[in-house]
């Protein structure tokens, strides 16, 4: 990774507070957290549960919104965004892992692929299908296309879960517990693929509670009581 | 290649079979219940009112003595009057293929029927005019009461009790001839020349009219019937025994007929608004399963208008599904309403085809309809965010325990827990527990309301039957004297008590100048224990009675001006007499009828004779009252009196009963769909709340709950559910069946005695206590089967 390519940040988060109403006393999951991303970064952000770290996240993919503070990306401020504009904004700039996978149960592999370019318009109708092939091709699953995800081991459906997050060649990829669902060989494998991406200049912030992996990726963020309590950098294993 | 997301709606829906078919059918019953409902209502009023049309209704039937063809010239020359015909009508009795049994048989003889110029007389089949001399076409209601076929011999009785055959030769349809199903008698047509051989002289007895102005009313139709009546025929010698004027352009069936299309339009509304509700219902439940997909598609970049566009296709396609389900089951149950419908009232159709705005309608009950009903949930569906919907287990997000209500059903004590969690649970989500009561509640007070109806119209039959202390009566064809024919019946066996009657026309002119020749006087003793009226106001007829009357509330409502203390003028055998109501007492359902002394009465007229002989049997039981009655009219019959008609108060009672039946019928029919329109709500609504409540499943799993307390917790819930709606329910159900019965009462205009129906009410619980256990016990038992690892991973 050649840090002195960028020169402004391609994610930045600043004072940003989340706030929940849950009833009687109100809790802050995230109390005015600050950060700046590069592109091509691999942040890990790491916690206990209830940390806040799939908040932070959130806020980072606009899934959910702040209740003050700013969080610009690629020059967007998300923070003011709508739901909608929101969507297709996610749509084109970030690539969402979740834990569960989360692929469609009634379309297809290849189907969950192409959804993010059918929603978001990328890409010529007939090239779709090629460019998710390729994608399945990538993630290894290029023979699994047209099954329906139901019939895929946990591993396969998260890798077709980030073949899916790639579609739209987003700049970033952000993955919530990637690899919580999966056991330690197929975790490494998607870690692998992560690395990656890493080395194809996609930024990558994921979200883990296993500090093995956490000590493989070049940043990690650790977030406590909803700050980002500590930040290590680490020297990469693999060449990037 | 078909965008994935399409491809998505494709696949939601043939993957899950069993939902998509749910809702399909769901949607289906609207449109069957609106395609039946108000198709069957155009098709029966456009068909019957085109049959009316054909018919040539007369605006006014003369009851005469003898006339001939140029008095119905006469009658036709008149400037006010457009067509003229006479014809001669006689009752006679008979017997058919042997039966010992004799029936009523209206016989019309006309000189020509192939041109007939009033009450038009239609061939059937194959039949052709003209009749043969000893030949009968029987009114094609005929085949209603009894297997009728073209070569069967009727064995007609004459006057003097000598027997004539006369063939059936085929069957015709007269819209005007009373449907046999409605009198227990058959009408038959004849030749002129037949009336010879039934000793029935060859005149004309009835002269039939209409009115060249067609908008007339009814007071004026009965100014000029008055008018030609004494210019035309009394001015020429004829006697007029009585004029009948109906209601222009109301057929005599017509107001049953309105009740029915009331009723079917009442009815087709509300089916519309059930299943309004059970589309949202379902439309809910089916986006509650979405809402994690939802999630994912905004998290892709799935937008609220691609997400809306989605699912408002599903919905469309289950409605597409719904309108290829329910058009033509629609179409088809509609025709066998129709014919049903057209059978029992007497009309021919022509055409099954609705009119289009029917079809429109079913398609948008069909499409339109889930589509607006979809609209609110697919929008909050469709604008979740996304982390409320990946966080989400359904729609709508459960609050328990912050209202009033939830903190009192949370202080009831001493239930057994997995209850106390039914009940609360039902309360956990108030938005589908309002909706699906609504549907439920509207079916049960609907199925309550029938009922009520039903007993109403019990309650009227019985109130009649409390009036009627006797079991049978015996019509004859003249005046007789009352202690002769009273002594023949008496000795017949089973006979305990009889009594005899005098019955007149009688003709009332109103203020106006027209006359209401729709009335009936009755002598009968004036301590008669043959009745037992029920006094509305004044009293009953007492010795010493000379020109006191009692008057029945249906002479009061057609005739306002004679009312308790008045004193009014009546036409009976020709003369003019003056009368004074001493006495009101309820209707017996046989219209305005004024009871007088029978003995004052003969004095009155100089004529002590009587027409009818009332008996009373032994045992009252319905073959005992029809085998007394047969008897009875053996013995007058060999005694030399002509019998023209008899009836046992126990059928009379069935036919009234079968008649408003007809009504209830109906009622039936749609009760019954709204009820399965319920079912399916309760079932979806269940379904949708053991989907939302997985993880209370699995946590309840987890901490030892066995299937069974599961399975009992939903079982609970829908009956607790089932349970309101029944209380809710018979609230509604009281106005409801007042209004419902007042209506009918309006439309049929029988004056039905209301009674709501306690026995319904619990018959009800019973039904919904049942249709409530069937609703919830597929939802229970998924929940019953869903395991702790599944209710955990889905979060």
């Amino acid at each position: 990774m050649d840090d002195s390519v960028t020169k402004t940040p391609l994610l930045r988060l600043h004072d940003v507070v989340k706030v929940y109403d849950t009833g009687e006393v109100p809790f802050t999951a995230l109390r005015g957290v600050d950060l700046e991303v590069e592109t091509g970064e691999f942040v890990g952000i790491i916690g206990k549960s209830g940390s806040g770290k799939t908040t932070l996240i959130n806020m980072i993919t606009g899934i959910d919104h702040p209740t003050s503070g700013e969080v610009v990306i690629d020059g967007t401020p998300v923070h003011e965004l709508n739901e909608n504009q929101l969507a297709r904004w996610r749509g084109r700039t970030i690539g969402v892992v979740f834990q569960f996978f989360q692929l469609l149960p009634t379309l297809t592999v290849l189907e969950n692929v192409i959804l993010p370019m059918d929603f978001c318009s990328m890409y010529a109708p007939k090239e779709r299908v090629d460019r998710a092939m390729d994608l399945l091709e990538q993630v290894e699953l290029a023979d699994q296309a047209n099954k329906l995800p139901a019939a895929l081991s946990g591993g396969q459906q998260q890798r077709a879960a980030i073949a899916r997050a790639l579609a739209n060649d987003p700049p970033i990829l952000a993955a919530d517990e990637p690899t919580g669902n999966l056991d330690s060989k197929t975790a490494d494998a998607v870690f692998g693929l992560f690395e990656r991406l890493v080395m194809q200049h996609k930024t990558i912030i994921m979200v883990t509670h296993d500090n093995d992996l956490a000590a493989r990726v070049r940043r990690a963020l650790h977030v406590a009581d909803g700050e980002i309590a500590e930040e290590r950098i680490h020297r990469p294993r693999h060449g990037a | 290649m078909v965008a994935p997301r399409w491809r998505k709606v494709g696949r939601d829906l043939s993957t899950h079979r069993f939902r998509t078919a749910l809702v399909a059918v769901s949607i289906a019953i609207g449109i069957f219940a609106v395609g039946v409902v108000m198709g069957g209502r155009e098709i029966l009023v456009r068909e019957f009112d085109a049959d009316y049309a054909q018919a040539v209704a007369a605006g006014a039937t003369y009851y005469t003595g003898p006339f001939d063809d140029e008095v119905v010239r006469r009658a036709g020359d008149r400037a006010e009057v457009s067509r003229a015909q006479g014809r001669h009508e006689t009752t006679l009795r008979y017997r058919w293929r042997g039966s010992d049994d004799p029936a009523t048989l209206s016989i019309v003889a006309m000189r020509d029927y192939a041109d007939i110029a009033v009450q038009k007389i239609l061939p059937e089949g194959d039949l052709q005019w003209p009749i043969d001399r000893g030949e009968i076409v029987l009114e094609g209601s005929a085949l209603q009461v009894g297997e009728y076929r073209v070569g069967d011999v009727l064995e007609v009785e004459t006057a003097d009790g000598t027997k004539v055959p006369l063939e059936v030769v085929g069957f015709a349809h007269d819209l005007n001839a009373v449907p046999a199903q409605f009198v227990g008698a058959e009408t038959g047509y004849v030749a002129f020349e037949t009336l010879s051989d039934l000793e029935e002289p060859e005149y004309y007895n009835s002269l039939l009219i209409t009115f060249e102005q067609e908008d007339i009313s009814r007071e004026d139709a009965s100014r000029l019937a008055a008018d030609i009546r004494s210019d035309v025929l009394e001015a020429r010698g004829v006697a007029v025994f009585g004029t009948s004027v109906p209601e222009p352009g109301s057929h005599f069936l017509g107001d049953i007929f309105k009740a029915v299309s009331l009723l079917l339009l009442a009815l087709g509304v509300l089916s519309l608004a059930l299943s309004g509700f059970l589309v949202v219902n379902t439309v809910s439940a089916i986006m509650a399963q979405q809402v994690r997909q939802i999630g994912i598609m905004k998290a892709l970049g799935g937008r609220t208008g691609q997400l809306t566009r989605m699912y408002l296709v599903t919905v469309a396609a289950y409605g597409a599904l719904a309108v290829v389900l329910g058009l033509p089951s629609a179409a088809l149950a509609g025709r066998y309403f129709t014919e049903f419908a057209a059978d029992i009232l007497n009309f021919n159709v022509t055409s099954y085809v609705p009119p289009a705005w029917v079809t429109v309608l079913e398609v948008s009950v069909g499409l339109v309809v889930p589509l607006l009903a979809a609209i609110i949930p697919i929008r909050m569906g469709s604008r979740m965010s996304v982390v409320r919907a990946l966080n989400s287990t359904g729609m709508s997000a459960p609050s328990f325990g912050h209202g009033l209500g939830d903190r009192l059903l949370g202080l009831v004590r001493g239930l057994p827990r997995p209850v106390a969690l039914s009940i609360r649970n039902t309360f956990l989500r108030k938005g589908r527990l309002l909706l699906t009561l609504a549907t439920l509640t509207l079916a049960a007070a609907v199925v309550m309301s029938v009922v009520s109806v039903q007993g109403s119209i019990n309650r009227t039959i019985a109130d009649l039957e409390e009036w009627w202390n006797y079991d049978a009566q015996v019509v004859l064809g003249q005046t007789a004297d009352s202690a002769m024919v009273e002594r023949e019946v008496v000795q017949v066996s089973g006979v305990t008590a009889v009594e005899s009657w005098s019955g007149h026309p009688v003709a009332y002119t109103r203020a106006d100048g027209s006359e209401n020749q729709s009335m009936s006087l009755f002598g009968l003793p004036y301590d008669t224990t043959f009745v037992r009226p029920r006094l509305v106001a004044g009293r009953w007829l007492q010795a010493g009675d000379t020109d006191a009357v009692v008057i029945n509330s249906d002479v009061v409502k057609d005739e306002p001006a004679i009312a308790l203390g008045q004193r009014f003028a009546l036409t009976v055998a020709g003369e003019e007499r003056s009368w004074r109501v001493v006495g009101v007492i309820k209707g017996q359902l046989s219209g305005a009828v004024i009871y007088a002394d029978r003995d004052s009465l003969g004095d009155l007229l100089g004529d002590q004779g009587v027409n009818r002989v009332l008996l009373r049997t032994e045992l009252h039981m319905d073959d005992a009252q029809q085998a007394a009655m047969e008897a009875a009219e053996q013995a007058l019959d060999e005694a030399g009196y002509q019998v023209v008609s008899t009836r046992t108060q126990s059928g009379l009672s069935q036919t009234i009963s079968e008649q408003l039946g007809i009504l209830v019928t109906f009622l039936v029919i749609m009760a019954v769909l709204l009820a399965a329109v319920g079912v399916i709500g309760l079932t979806g609504s269940m379904t949708l709340n053991v989907l939302e409540s997985t993880r209370e499943i699995g946590v309840m799993r987890a901490i030892g709950a066995q299937h069974r307390s599961i399975y009992q917790i939903f079982m609970s819930e829908g009956l607790v559910v089932g349970v309101m709606s029944w209380g809710l329910g018979a609230v509604l159900s009281y106005p409801m069946s007042w209004l419902l019965t007042g209506a009918l009462a309006d439309s049929t205009q029988i004056p039905l005695t209301y009674e709501f129906s306690w026995p319904g009410v619990a018959g009800t619980f019973v039904v919904i206590a049942l249709v409530s256990a069937v609703a919830s016990v597929l939802p229970a038992s998924r929940a019953s089967r869903v395991s702790v690892r599944d209710a955990i991973a889905y979060e």
